[in-house]
């Protein structure tokens, strides 16, 4: 079979006196559809593990170290943080207080 | 095959809400080059909250009750213009995905500082501060359980001192 060119195979293949098995084409088909009933489910579950891997990479959000080893340095640093938004919210705090100061002297002039 | 839209569709709303969170911000901007970045974990915290109260010079503010009650801090200082606009973008998006309400915005000398907290009436479980001042950036967020009382008693306090 192998040394017949493709012409010769063509050839043989429109030639109609040579006789086909009845049961060649049922076989052939069996043969081609059986590897599709797994393919399904198995192409599934190839896309879902790969779409669970590309979330879990996504998502890894590991703890970072911790900045200092000594708990007073960091209640420092904390201290530092907190003066600066006690800070910022006495400083809004403040506005708030000279704007309601102002309305009262606009509302008693009035 | 509708399951598999439905699974699939899960998985990605799972990693965008997981990708923006004060932890996730820290982890992408502290490795930078020319960013400040501190990190204090809960067990440093637990450590801390084993410290008797502790005077610190010029401060007459007592921060112990509420530092006992934090779980984590996260502080980025940042002062180059390309990676600072990128973690105000960053920022804003993760305020806005995780429904913070703005609790105040100062604007003085050309640095605007924006607060915002997350929680529910009696407690406070992520407070953000971002502030900025020409290309410079810092941004702060504290996770725990802080009682309002407390965070209020600290204005208080602060407004006293001023």
């Amino acid at each position: 079979m192998s040394r017949l060119s493709a012409e010769d195979l063509e050839r043989i293949s429109l030639d109609t006196s040579i006789p086909v098995p009845e049961e060649l084409s049922g076989k052939v088909q069996a043969a081609v559809r059986k590897p599709r009933r797994w393919m399904l489910p198995a192409g599934i579950a190839a896309a879902v593990a790969v779409l669970v891997s590309v979330g879990l990479t996504l998502s890894w959000n590991p703890e970072p170290q911790d900045t200092f080893d000594d708990p007073y340095l960091a209640y420092a640093e904390v201290e530092k943080v907190f003066a600066k938004i006690s800070g910022t919210l006495a400083y809004g705090a403040e506005k708030v207080s000279e704007s309601e100061q102002t309305l009262d002297k606009l509302s008693y002039w009035k | 095959m509708k399951q598999l839209y439905i699974l699939v569709a899960m998985l990605l709303l799972g990693i965008s809400a997981s990708a923006q969170d004060g932890r996730s911000l820290y982890n992408k901007y502290s490795d930078y080059q020319n960013v400040e970045a501190v990190y204090i974990s809960p067990a440093m915290f637990r450590l801390i909250g084993k410290i008797p109260d502790v005077e610190m010079e010029g401060e007459s503010v007592n921060f112990g009750p509420i530092i006992k009650s934090l779980s984590g801090l996260y502080v980025l200082s940042i002062k180059e213009a390309g990676i600072a606009d990128e973690l105000a973008r960053d920022v804003n998006t993760f305020i806005k995905k995780g429904q913070y309400e703005l609790l105040m915005e100062a604007k003085d000398n050309g640095e605007a500082t924006r607060m915002y907290t997350v929680g529910d009436d009696y407690f406070v479980n992520s407070f953000v501060m971002i502030s900025r001042q020409g290309n410079e950036v810092n941004f702060i967020c504290l996770d725990g359980t802080i009682p309002r009382e407390q965070l209020e008693n600290m204005v208080a306090d602060a407004v006293k001192e001023d």
